[in-house]
């Protein structure tokens, strides 16, 4: 049995007792949808409607829809890309990493954090399909044996590991998902009195009943899983930045851009977890289970990732410097000073300042400023992968190509649709999945819930 | 013996049955019924096929050969039932003939694929004139959709015969009225034309009237006050140890295409010795460019310049001095002084401007250095322009006294290009009978009676006496498209001589041009060469009024100099999309002209260039005035531009001309006066709330430092040690310091076949862009339109980048402690005008052998050839664009959209004319792929195959590019590293051979020359 101290604080408040925990997960979904969610889902779906036909516009007729052109060939679709694949980030690392290191404080808000995740992979892969020039032959990236001649795919190519990290990324980390949700589908069901919910949540649930075998194999995968996203987490950021690294441009070549990358993509994850989170405990009314113990907890991963994003920025003036090669120099200089130096300091301002009031106490208990502060960093991170992409290529080796880049319509469009296109994703899983994982949720009533605390203390 | 055997089909056959053979002649073995079945109204009413029933037939077989119709549609390619003679289906054949347009002049090779000519190349045996940027593009303009298609009159659409009738019954009718009949034309350099003409005249007593756009009568004139005869000698710059120019763009359109590669030659830094270049001019030239001392000066103060330097000149000869204020120019022109004068005899000074008084003093100042006869020579003498401007203002008057009966104009678009256009298109009323033979409409066309379009060059027989002593044939190279007339064919008929011009000028060559040499032989050859010479001339005559008209400044006003571009010129071209996108060499703006102002000036007036958010420039607009004419033109501001003297390129405001050239730009021939393109006391007022939006390709100006990109020495510096400017290159490691290319994780490449490499000499470029527009048309390089170039997306596979000097350089700021901000910011600021350098840099794919773009290629679309080649499989490409991301040149170039069969791009490639001019053995790329320059592939494969065929290896040279054929400076050296006889072997060992780029290791097979500067 888990012996707590009993002076740690709580992570299940207000008397929760296990019934309780299985009635507040399953009133969402047994319940009605209020207004809210019917005007935030009607507003996401617009927005992803919208971005739909922004993508249908430019598979249809050309990538020059864009703002692009022959010096600045990525902009706004790789830097979404990054930003999604970096938001989809916190997910494995709450539910795999902090698994292997015994944080109990993750089983209530990891269900939701890997949601997060796959929806936000799941936008993330949409930019380097539609980035292409005929997203039609995107098969072509995958080593697949054909007839078109002796073809493969080239194994150099920063963009095919690309195709291999994100793929295994969201397939583990929707296994892992997936298993995590069989128990609470079966709870689903076992409380369903629709023929037809009873019918899907018996599917879903796979034949679970509870049984200690089923624990114990459910214990195990878990542990395997965890095992194998664990080294995820930090290979797909990883690899997204090598797409950068091993070329040649000056502010892309870099070395540090590895730990860089994963520690910007924990920081923007957290953020994005945060911002949901945030207004889905007051919705869904989970203020017992994610308490602000949990918000103080994600918020000094934040204070301490966007420090060492910090550090990493400067690491990279400061080498800029030292290398004494006059393109990087210039590149970074460029940056700070140049035509995009709103974007830079944007980015400096929204990530390595703001982050820093998190040594308050007083400011990283406030939900509101939290909220705030999640906002700002999500942008902040969006305005990095944007200044190191296009900061970098519009001011490259030879000054003759110098010119700068302008979004249009459609590259917003498209932005705004992803955006629009995670949140219908996540407000129907918010209706239709348990969105805390109550199942093992309930295995810390006994040690760490207010009740069991007030009960050591009587 | 080989038998033929018949193999019987039946007995009866066999046996000769004649009821069989009878039979075999039919289709039917018995006659069909039709006629019973379908005369008896009974039977056929009792028939079971109701109305109904044929409804349903009829639907079903529309409803089936409707979905028959939805296949993708097929392009049949029908075999030819007679092949033509020496036509084998890809297969190229050559064809010499010649091009002059009143401007230009060069002898070519025609380049015919299957029936069509699309390519040109300088004929080899010829070594007058050269191919510019325009007569590469004028195969274009054989395929110009608005192409005129028939005779009009009165803009109705009418037959040969009708026109000829009332045309000739005009002629008479304006000879019987004793009205003038007048032929207005542009010079005329073909013999047997003009014999046309003068049979022509002698029938209708016509007058013969010339006149060029680009007008340098006054030089004519005062060549015959200085030497007696109204002639333009031939300009010898490959002789010229110093050449001192006072505006004359004779890279550019001053007076013969052929003087760039003459100069060229003499800018080697090995030639005996390298020619030093001055230059004075106001608007900076293609040639102030490349001189090595420019010194910009206000236009009104170019004669004092002038007659300052005649007198420096004077003073070492000896000879009279004349009067003139001080020029402000004198240190410049005492050092050009003592340089010309140590270069006595092989030097050359040589003005532009159609101004009378400045040749005349030219003139002087050559006979002073005893150039005469030896860099300028009257022995050889140049027929390319013959206009009489003074003529001109005789026809206007007489026109407009209703004197003239009868215009025709030949190759002349008066009303567009006269300054006087808009009186000349009133008095065009006043004449009976107008007649314009131009083959596309123009401003004039719309205006005359009847328009007889003229064949396109490529489509006519003619001929050609540029110089003395040099004939030229020009032959079709493809049957007329449109039922079109030549010129000379018209004139013939309206004579009474037929309509056969080719046996005219196969008569007038027998009688007149060919000695011994055969017809064939000389058609065959495109040119032939007698031995005739003119006079030698000397000079006689004072400049007295010369120098005392010049010898006046007026610094307060605002001077404007009219030039021409290398692209548009004078604008006849102006429909012609490969022109209109060809960057002008300075200001790399395409699609426009503009007024170009100094900066310090600008900023005085409050004039503006900014960049928009997407990089694209946008000018303010002002209000020119000159002489009363107001043109509301944008302004671009232009580093090395003379202070309070403003530019403004002729050729452009063209109307009625086609898809391409309608209402680009403003028409600047309307500001000048007397075809004087120098004018004074022009003023500028700004259009407040207007902008313009600029097209460039190339919006930062200056190598920001980063003088490895273009490496300099002087000649002194290069003479000493070869490799200044070009030292070795190393980099730190701990190893001690290395080559760059000996740091490397790669593996070495196979190299035993051929390895192609190119060498650019940046000596030898002047910038011209010929290469630019040889490779669009080898390459179907497709045009995108302003708006797209405004976007940045420019599809050059090879650019020309033109660098500006900056004042501020990593030594000053060293010195004057500039912060490195600040720094950075001076350095993207050209420097003032006086001493303002430039350089021109051609960037193709370099073919790099340790590439950057190929491993990021995740499907391998990119990949290297063993022969050194970076290959880009169009089919493979899925477009990520990871490789023009990681091209450190930038010369990777994505289809953003459909550029073919896509009326968004209403240029060429959209219409079936146009898409003639395409190249068949180069695929034309779809949306959503890269492109990039591949060293003309395809031409490496005809001339490997060819020497398989022969079994024979390669010989040196004879592999080639369009862009090394194109470039006749010589600048572009092509070849196989691995010949050690190959020109591009040596090259590739020269002391000044260097890789772009070279610290980054990409091993490119293209080698850049040092530029050296005669400076010292």
């Amino acid at each position: 049995m888990h012996y707590e101290s009993p002076i740690r604080e709580p992570l299940i408040l207000e008397d929760k007792t296990l019934h309780d925990i299985t009635e507040d997960v399953a009133r969402p979904i047994e319940g009605k949808a209020n207004k809210w969610w019917w005007a935030l889902f009607l507003f996401a779906l617009a927005a992803f409607l919208w971005g739909a036909g922004c993508l249908a516009y430019t598979a249809g007729t050309g990538i020059g829809v864009w703002g692009l052109n022959k010096t600045i060939g990525w902009a706004w679709d790789i830097t979404n890309f990054v930003w999604w694949v970096g938001i989809g980030h916190a997910g494995t690392l709450i539910s795999a990493v902090l698994l292997l290191f015994r944080q109990k404080w993750r089983l209530s808000i990891n269900r939701s954090a890997e949601a997060m995740t796959i929806f936000a992979v799941v936008q993330a892969g949409l930019f380097p399909i539609f980035h292409m020039g005929r997203p039609w032959l995107a098969y072509w990236v995958l080593p697949l044996p054909n007839n078109f001649g002796s073809l493969w795919v080239n194994f150099n190519s920063p963009l095919l590991w690309d195709v291999f990290a994100i793929s295994t990324y969201l397939t583990v980390s929707l296994v892992f998902w997936y298993m995590g949700l069989i128990p609470d589908f079966a709870m689903i069901r076992d409380r369903a009195v629709k023929p037809m919910a009873k019918k899907i949540y018996t599917i879903l649930s796979f034949g679970w009943s509870g049984k200690a075998k089923h624990w114990q194999r459910f214990e195990e995968l878990s542990l395997v899983l965890a095992g194998l996203a664990t080294p995820l987490v930090l290979s797909v950021h990883t690899i997204v930045s090598m797409d950068f690294a091993t070329s040649v441009i000056p502010g892309w070549h870099t070395t540090i851009f590895p730990p860089y990358f994963v520690a910007g993509a924990i920081f923007s994850g957290f953020a994005m977890v945060q911002t949901l989170l945030l207004v889905m405990r007051k919705v869904v009314h989970m203020e017992a289970y994610i308490t602000i113990k949990h918000i103080e907890y994600m918020n000094i991963v934040i204070m301490v990732t966007g420090s060492i994003v910090g550090v990493a920025y400067i690491t990279e003036l400061f080498i800029a410097w030292y290398s004494g090669v006059e393109f990087e120099q210039y590149a970074f200089l460029n940056r700070a000073t140049g035509p995009y130096w709103w974007a830079y300091w944007a980015m400096m301002t929204c990530n390595v300042f703001s982050p820093q009031f998190m040594w308050s106490k007083k400011l990283r208990t406030s939900i509101g400023f939290t909220f705030f502060i999640s906002i700002v960093v999500n942008i902040g991170m969006w305005f990095e992968r944007f200044v190191i992409i296009v900061t970098s290529l519009h001011r490259d080796y030879l000054p003759s190509s110098w010119t700068m880049f302008s979004p249009t319509f459609v590259d917003i469009g498209i932005f705004v649709g992803t955006i629009g296109f995670f949140f219908v994703l996540f407000l129907l899983y918010a209706r239709t999945f348990p969105v805390i994982a109550q199942a093992e949720l309930k295995t810390i009533v006994k040690s760490s819930s207010s009740q069991s605390k007030n009960k050591s203390h009587e | 013996m080989a038998t033929k055997k018949t193999y019987f089909q039946g007995l009866g056959e066999l046996a000769n049955n004649p009821e069989l053979e009878q039979l075999q002649h039919k289709e039917f073995a018995e006659k069909l019924p039709t006629e019973a079945f379908l005369g008896d109204e009974e039977k056929l009413s009792e028939s079971s096929t109701s109305r109904r029933d044929f409804l349903k037939f009829l639907g079903f077989s529309t409803a089936a050969a409707s979905l028959a119709a939805c296949e993708a549609p097929v392009q049949k390619v029908i075999p030819f039932v007679v092949k033509p003679e020496e036509t084998i289906a890809g297969n190229a054949n050559w064809y010499a003939s010649s091009f002059y347009d009143g401007n230009d002049y060069a002898s070519l090779l025609v380049k015919n694929r299957e029936g069509r000519p699309i390519f040109l190349k300088a004929n080899d045996l010829s070594k007058e004139g050269g191919i510019t940027a325009r007569v590469q593009a004028s195969v274009l303009n054989l395929y110009d959709s608005s192409r005129l298609k028939e005779p009009t009159a009165k803009g109705q659409k009418t037959s040969w015969r009708k026109a000829d009738r009332a045309i000739v019954k005009g002629l008479n009718a304006a000879k019987s009225s004793g009205k003038q009949v007048v032929l207005l034309s542009s010079s005329i350099v073909s013999p047997s034309t003009k014999a046309v003409i003068k049979e022509f005249a002698s029938k209708y007593g016509a007058k013969h009237v010339t006149y060029d756009a680009l007008s340098v009568s006054a030089m004519l004139d005062a060549n015959k006050e200085s030497f007696g005869v109204r002639a333009l000698p031939t300009y010898h710059f490959d002789k010229a140890d110093v050449v001192v120019s006072f505006a004359a763009d004779f890279i550019g359109d001053w007076l013969d295409s052929g003087h760039g590669k003459d100069y060229a030659a003499k800018r080697n830094p090995n030639a005996s010795p390298m020619s030093r270049h001055y230059q004075f001019e106001s608007n900076l030239s293609l040639t102030g460019a490349n001189a090595d001392y420019r010194t910009p000066v206000k236009a009104s103060e170019l004669g004092v310049a002038l007659v300052t330097l005649y007198n420096l000149v004077a003073k070492k000869a000896g000879a009279k001095l004349v009067n003139t204020p001080a020029s402000g120019y004198n240190t410049q022109l005492q050092k050009a002084a003592n340089d010309l004068w140590d270069a006595k005899g092989k030097s050359l000074v040589v003005a532009g401007g159609n101004d009378k008084n400045i040749h005349t003093v030219v003139n002087a100042i050559n006979d002073l250095l005893d150039n005469m006869g030896k860099t300028i020579d009257f022995k050889k003498r140049s027929y390319l322009k013959q206009g009489n401007d003074a003529d001109v203002a005789t026809l206007l008057n007489d026109m407009k006294a209703g004197k003239v009966g009868a215009l025709i104009a030949y190759n002349a678009n008066p009303v567009y290009n006269l300054a006087e256009g808009a009186d000349f298109a009133e008095a065009l009323s006043k004449v009976d009978l107008s007649v314009s033979f131009a083959s596309k409409n123009d401003e004039t066309t719309s205006l005359v009676d009847y328009v007889c379009p003229d064949h396109n060059y490529l489509e006519s027989w003619g001929d050609a006496n540029p110089y003395t002593g040099v004939y030229a044939l020009v032959q079709p190279t493809i049957n007329p498209l449109f039922n079109t007339r030549q010129a000379q064919a018209s004139l013939m008929s309206w004579t009474g001589l037929g309509d056969d011009f080719y046996s005219y000028v196969k008569t007038y060559w027998n009688r007149y041009v060919l000695g011994s040499t055969s017809w064939n032989t000389a058609l065959h050859d495109g040119v032939y060469t007698s031995k005739a010479t003119e006079r030698s001339l000397t000079r006689r005559g004072s400049i007295v009024s010369a120098t005392k008209a010049l010898s006046k400044l007026s610094s307060d006003s605002i001077d404007l100099v009219l030039y021409s571009k290398t692209g548009i010129g004078s604008g006849e071209y102006a429909n012609n999309p490969w022109l209109q996108e060809l960057p002008d060499p300075i200001s790399k703006t395409t699609w426009d002209n503009y007024l170009t102002v100094s900066p310090r000036f600008a900023k005085e007036l409050g004039l503006n260039n900014e960049y928009v958010s997407n990089g694209a420039l946008n000018g303010d607009v002002v209000d020119l005035t000159v002489g009363g004419t107001t043109l509301r033109v944008p302004v671009l501001i232009q580093p090395g531009q003379a202070y309070k003297t403003v530019g403004l390129a002729l050729g452009y405001g063209r109307q009625g001309v086609g898809k391409a050239g309608d209402g680009v730009g403003v028409n600047a021939f309307a500001l000048a006066s007397d075809f004087n393109t120098t004018l004074s006391n022009a003023s500028l007022s700004k259009v407040e709330g207007e902008v313009h939006e600029f097209a460039c390709t190339q919006l930062h100006h200056t190598m920001m430092g980063r003088d490895r990109i273009v490496k300099e020495t002087t000649l002194d510096a290069y003479q000493q040690d070869p490799r200044s400017g070009n030292e070795q290159m190393m980099l730190e490691t701990h190893k001690g310091p290395l080559e760059p290319e000996k740091i490397t994780l790669w593996e070495e490449h196979d190299r035993d076949v051929h390895w192609w490499n190119l060498s650019v000499d940046l000596n030898g470029c002047t910038g011209c862009g010929a290469c630019v527009i040889a490779c669009h048309a080898e390459n179907n390089v497709p045009v995108v339109g302003k708006e797209e170039i405004r976007r940045s997306r420019d599809m050059h596979w090879l650019r020309i980048d033109r660098y500006y000097s900056s004042d501020m350089t990593e030594e000053r700021a060293e010195e004057e402690e500039v912060s490195t901000i600040d720094k950075y910011l001076a350095m993207e600021v050209a420097s003032e005008a006086e001493s303002l350098e430039v350089v021109f840099q051609p960037v193709m794919c370099q073919h790099c052998n340790h590439a950057p773009c190929e491993t990021v290629c995740p499907v391998a679309a990119t990949t290297h050839s063993r022969e050194g080649l970076n290959h880009m499989t169009y089919n493979r490409c899925v477009g990520t664009r990871y490789c023009a991301n990681n091209c450190p040149y930038k010369v990777r170039r994505f289809n953003w959209f459909n550029y073919s069969e896509n009326d968004q791009f209403d240029f060429y490639m959209n219409d079936d004319l146009g898409k003639m001019v395409l190249n068949p053995d180069v695929v034309v790329r779809s949306r959503g792929v890269m492109e990039k320059c591949s060293m003309c592939i395809q031409m490496l494969q005809k001339v490997k195959l060819d020497a398989k065929k022969d079994g024979r290896k390669l010989r040196a040279g004879e592999a080639q590019t369009a862009c090394s054929i194109a470039c006749d400076t010589g600048a572009l050296t092509f070849g196989d590293v691995l010949d050690e006889k190959s020109e591009v072997y040596t090259e590739s060992k020269s002391p000044r051979a260097y890789h772009l780029l070279e610290e980054l290791n990409t091993q490119p097979s293209v080698w850049y020359q040092t530029k050296v500067r005669n400076k010292g």
